[in-house]
């Protein structure tokens, strides 16, 4: 059993759902999380996110004249994060390149900021309402 | 890889995320999560806080780099009271970037 974690955008999620429910799959746990990635949050102004908080767009615009060079050197730093959306499901070992590839195929838009998919072992499951467990109860 | 999910007092969250820039390491995710540890909440006179709100930071990174990156948030989210909370590491087999479609952190 493997659990595949993927950071998505979250206009993205309904599409994920749908190509992740024609392959078998509908079960998933949904997240809300901010997060960052090598950018450090930041866009250019080629590549606006829609998801990024209008307050965020506005401070990475600042053309850089000496006095906002200025103004930004003397401003408390903070760290910028985009909202985005997590899914993690279990999956049996066989089919996690099948679902790591679709959900790629629908993710991708070719800007920074399409996210991550994480796949790492898990140990065992188990179903709560018949106490099955191993590879049955994720089935 | 392995990843790292460190729960971590709500506060701190800006001085941890900057410490971690500064180390070369802007990439993470961050969720505000409840939750309780082994002092079962907190007791303010009268009153008993069974979950507390926390800031929970996961984050993936390569093996080698897995010590620096615990040191330096422990040092910094460290009060040395009740509630500074923990980290957990696990291991995480493949990583993809969803951009590029390549198996690489």
């Amino acid at each position: 059993m493997k659990e595949i974690t993927a950071i998505i955008r979250r206009d993205k999620l309904p599409e994920t759902k749908k190509v992740l429910e024609d392959l078998g799959f509908p079960s998933l746990t949904i997240q809300s999380v901010d997060g960052r990635g090598k950018q450090k949050g930041m866009v250019c102004d080629n590549d606006l996110d829609p998801d990024m908080p209008e307050k965020f767009c506005t401070s990475v615009k600042l053309t850089p004249t000496p006095s906002t060079y200025a103004l930004e050197h003397t401003l408390p730093k903070v760290a910028l994060f985009v909202p985005k959306r997590m899914l993690t499901m279990v999956v049996p070992d066989d089919l996690v390149t099948k679902i790591v590839k679709s959900i790629m195929s629908v993710n991708q838009t070719g800007k920074t900021g399409d996210g991550k998919i994480f796949v790492s072992p898990v140990e065992g499951a188990l179903r709560v309402r018949t106490a099955e467990t191993g590879g049955e109860a994720i089935a | 890889m392995k990843m790292i999910r460190a729960f971590i007092r709500p506060e701190k969250e800006q001085e941890v995320v900057l410490a971690l820039e500064g180390a070369g390491f802007p990439s993470l995710t961050k969720m505000p999560v409840f939750g309780r540890g082994k002092q079962k909440g907190l007791q303010v006179g009268p009153v008993h806080y069974d979950e507390l709100p926390k800031m929970l930071i996961m984050m993936v990174v390569n093996d080698g780099d897995v010590t620096k990156v615990v040191n330096l948030m422990m040092d910094k989210s460290r009060t040395g009271f009740v509630g500074d909370g923990k980290i957990f590491v696990s291991p995480v087999e493949t990583t993809y970037t969803v951009r590029t479609g390549e198996a690489v952190l």
